[in-house]
């Protein structure tokens, strides 16, 4: 049975976000999110906020939006309403890719048929998988244009990586890595990257491939850092912590929707394989050092750091950001870039000032509730 | 034949035989009841049960007296810890919690004094029976969190309740003193002196203790070790200074740990959990309370006591239930914040022992019924709050093998 690839909005776009629910005394992670969730569900809300793998995390995923303002208004909409709903249970819910210093093995699985599956299936993986991203929808026309966008944004992918990166602690200890999350999704054994197909029709043959040998059953089955996404005809970039903030969430949807609205007028014809055979080279040198990572761009055969490539992509991406409404948040990643800050940097510098983890998340905490919009 | 190189006859008990004698004991019966799936609690306090006639035999009676210094380290860790965790941020966030609080303290406090007076007691010390039944015992508590690794909002507001419960017994115990010295005919003054220096001198002394924590905190490096360190360094002194200075062991230790959580501007103390250590002097506590506790006194008393235990529970359970629902807890989750707040142990036993003696005609006239109610619920609490903690969903599931593996399945989205 051909893989029907829903139509939207070309250039529509929507955000998840996976939070990390928290105590207040030692703010390590607490099993809140049942009772969290179940006042929420009072509140008013454009989209919606879900129970995720383990109970001390909750995910907001928003509704979709067409322009970064509107998005950027839903998101603020929604961290006000679950910092009332927090303070009223004495939790406290922050951004961030991996909560610093929890230990794996105190993680209760959520209990939903289908995270006890995962669980029993992964096992240990499926605990240590507490960590906390942030996914970017962007519409498309065709299954057609996933596959081709999906192909083009995977050079791009170290951008997201180093703007979003915010998980430098993992178990207490510093990792050394810009985002120490990825490499909780490179363990399981479908992550990885689309394979070589050119067309919807050439990937429907190698998903019924998979689904013949029963190891996929649906799409969530990749765990892929991009991927079509075809039950809401978008495509999914999965790759980012998530931020400290909403505002820099928006912001990160913003670049991709951009990054899109480029590829897609300006076609590429260039091949795929180059950009897969230095793919992992490129992700491992933004994981482990951000904007100072360098690059290996194949198609001429250079090294290039990362925080020149972003700069150069925003100033690219300027005449159709002024078409889309988005100067504004993609001039606030190019200072970011250009001063090569990220939620990152701020986070190790909070473990210096204080030089206490506890004090790291009570800070981290704190700005998910307060960071007032930008001006 | 010189036999000085023998040890002397009888053997003086020494404290760490006993103490080592009490832990392994308790250690063993802990674990013989976790055996039975019942609360380790009831295993260290059968423990103290069994042994209270050899204590009287090795000379040893009371227990409670001769071994004292563990008893009050042990509450003075339980208390600072419970103190720690109340938080008042989040009862002026969420009123209902403060009145939830103050409603289930009161209730119970009206129904044991009205209980007393229907039976012919005098008000005077109906009232202090009535507040001392107002305390949860934090201990029972906070070792059944931890033993069922219980998270969640029930506990949270547990812990937050039990807290001030145990605040408002001891606040109010120390008034109601005022009173029993006036009945007693002893100068005027003395009734107001007293506690007035007991509640003032305790706050001050727990105020100190944090502001001399922040200060050493301050000095030495951030780590956790050594803030324990720190930690059971001056919660120690506390509990000693307040033994020298004959303040309350509880109000003071209480104070310290609500100073050091609510005034933690600065952040200078780190939130250590002090759980594998204190589980030490814990298991020591409730066999020696289960060792202090007459089984006579249920022969002579055992009535009065479980209509008293009825009417506190009724009280209890009437106050959380009228605003469990205000702070958005569903009937499950009220009637498990309930159950969880039924346990009387060392706090009510300690209370009643300063007042006797202060006050020896307490003890006479109405001891044995309040001993077995403290009994009773010594038994019946423990289990209450595993009961109430499981019945809100909170408890942490058992460990089990590693369940059947699905050869392959349709996964979660994840993140």
């Amino acid at each position: 049975m051909p893989l029907d690839f829903a139509r939207s909005a070309p250039l529509s776009m929507g955000v998840e976000l996976e939070l990390m629910v928290l105590n207040t005394h030692d703010h390590n992670l607490v099993r809140g999110a049942p009772d969290l969730l179940a006042r929420l569900e009072k509140v008013e809300l454009q989209g919606e906020v879900k129970p995720e793998i383990t109970e001390s995390m909750i995910e907001v995923n928003s509704s979709v939006n067409h322009t970064y303002e509107e998005l950027l208004a839903e998101l603020v909409h929604v961290r006000d309403a679950i910092v009332v709903a927090a303070g009223r249970l004495n939790v406290e819910v922050a951004g961030g890719g991996s909560h610093p210093f929890h230990k794996w093995t105190e993680r209760r699985i959520f209990p939903a048929e289908r995270f006890q599956r995962v669980s029993a299936l992964y096992g240990y993986l499926a605990k240590q998988f507490t960590v906390f991203g942030q996914h970017i929808h962007v519409g498309v026309e065709s299954g057609d244009d996933a596959v081709y966008l999906t192909h083009h944004l995977a050079p791009l992918i170290p951008h997201f990586i180093a703007l979003s990166a915010s998980s430098p602690f993992s178990q207490g200890e510093d990792t050394s890595f810009e985002t120490s999350r990825l490499h909780a999704v490179s363990a399981f054994p479908l992550s990885g990257q689309l394979p070589a197909v050119s067309t919807w029709e050439e990937f429907g043959r190698y998903f019924d491939e998979m689904k013949g040998y029963g190891i996929v059953a649906s799409m969530k089955d990749f765990y892929w850092d991009i991927r079509p996404k075809p039950e809401y005809g978008t495509i999914e970039i999965r790759v980012c912590d998530t931020p400290l903030t909403v505002e820099l969430a928006a912001q990160l949807a913003a670049y991709a929707q951009t990054l899109a609205a480029e590829l897609l007028r300006n076609r590429r014809s260039v091949p795929v394989e180059p950009v897969y055979r230095v793919y992992n080279y490129n992700r491992f040198q933004a994981s482990r050092f951000g904007f100072d990572g360098q690059l290996v761009d194949p198609f001429r055969s250079r090294h290039v750091r990362l925080r020149e490539d972003i700069l150069e992509t925003l100033e690219r991406l300027t005449p159709f950001a002024a078409e889309l409404g988005t100067v504004k948040p993609l001039m606030s990643l190019a200072a970011l870039a250009a001063r090569e800050e990220n939620d990152s940097r701020w986070l190790r510098a909070c473990h210096e000032k204080t030089g206490s983890l506890p004090d790291v998340v009570r800070m981290q905490a704190q700005r998910w509730r307060t960071e007032p919009p930008p001006a | 034949m010189n036999t000085d190189f023998l040890p002397d006859w009888p053997f003086a008990v020494s404290y760490p035989l006993l103490f080592g004698a009490l832990l392994l004991g308790g250690l063993l019966g802990g674990e013989a009841a976790r055996l039975a799936r019942l609360p380790r609690i009831l295993g260290y306090v059968a423990v103290g049960f069994a042994i209270a006639p050899l204590a009287r035999a090795a000379n040893l009676d009371p227990l409670l007296d001769q071994a004292r210094i563990f008893v009050d380290l042990a509450l003075g860790l339980v208390l600072f810890d419970l103190g720690r965790r109340m938080d008042l941020q989040w009862m002026k966030r969420d009123w209902s919690l403060a009145a939830a609080g103050l409603a289930e303290s009161l209730l119970a406090y009206f129904a044991v004094f009205a209980c007393l007076l229907a039976l012919d007691y005098s008000a005077v010390k109906a009232g202090i029976v009535a507040s001392i039944s107002m305390a949860t015992s934090p201990a029972v508590v906070l070792l059944l969190v931890q033993d069922t690794r219980a998270e969640g909002q029930v506990t949270e507001r547990a812990l937050n309740l039990v807290a001030l419960n145990s605040l408002l017994a001891s606040i109010l115990t120390t008034i109601m003193l005022t009173s029993a010295h006036l009945e007693s005919r002893v100068e005027p003054e003395m009734a107001i002196l007293h506690p007035a220096y007991l509640f003032a001198g305790s706050l001050l002394l727990g105020w100190l203790a944090a502001s001399t924590a922040r200060v050493c905190a301050r000095a030495v490096g951030k780590t956790k070790e050594l803030h324990f360190t720190l930690i059971a360094a001056v919660v120690v002194a506390a509990v000693g200074l307040a033994a020298l200075l004959k303040l309350s062991v509880i109000l003071a230790l209480l104070a310290f740990g609500l100073f050091t959580r609510n005034d933690a501007r600065n952040y200078d103390l780190l939130t250590v959990n002090l759980a594998p250590a204190s589980r030490l002097l814990y298991i020591v506590l409730f066999v020696i309370t289960g060792a202090s506790l007459p089984p006579e006194a249920l022969v002579s008393g055992g009535a009065v006591g479980l209509a008293l235990a009825a009417a506190r529970a009724a009280g209890k359970f009437a106050g959380v239930l009228a605003f469990g629902s205000l702070g958005g807890l569903r009937i499950r989750q009220s009637g498990g914040l309930a159950l969880t707040l039924l346990p009387m142990s060392t706090l009510a036993l300690m209370l009643h022992h300063a007042v006797a003696r202060q006050y020896p005609a307490f003890a006479a006239e109405i001891g044995a019924a309040f001993l077995s109610m403290i009994l009773v619920m010594e038994v019946v609490g423990p289990l209450a709050v595993q009961w109430g903690l499981r019945m809100a969903g909170e408890t942490a599931p058992e460990l089990s093998a590693t369940g059947r593996h699905p050869a392959r399945s349709d996964l979660a989205e994840e993140g």
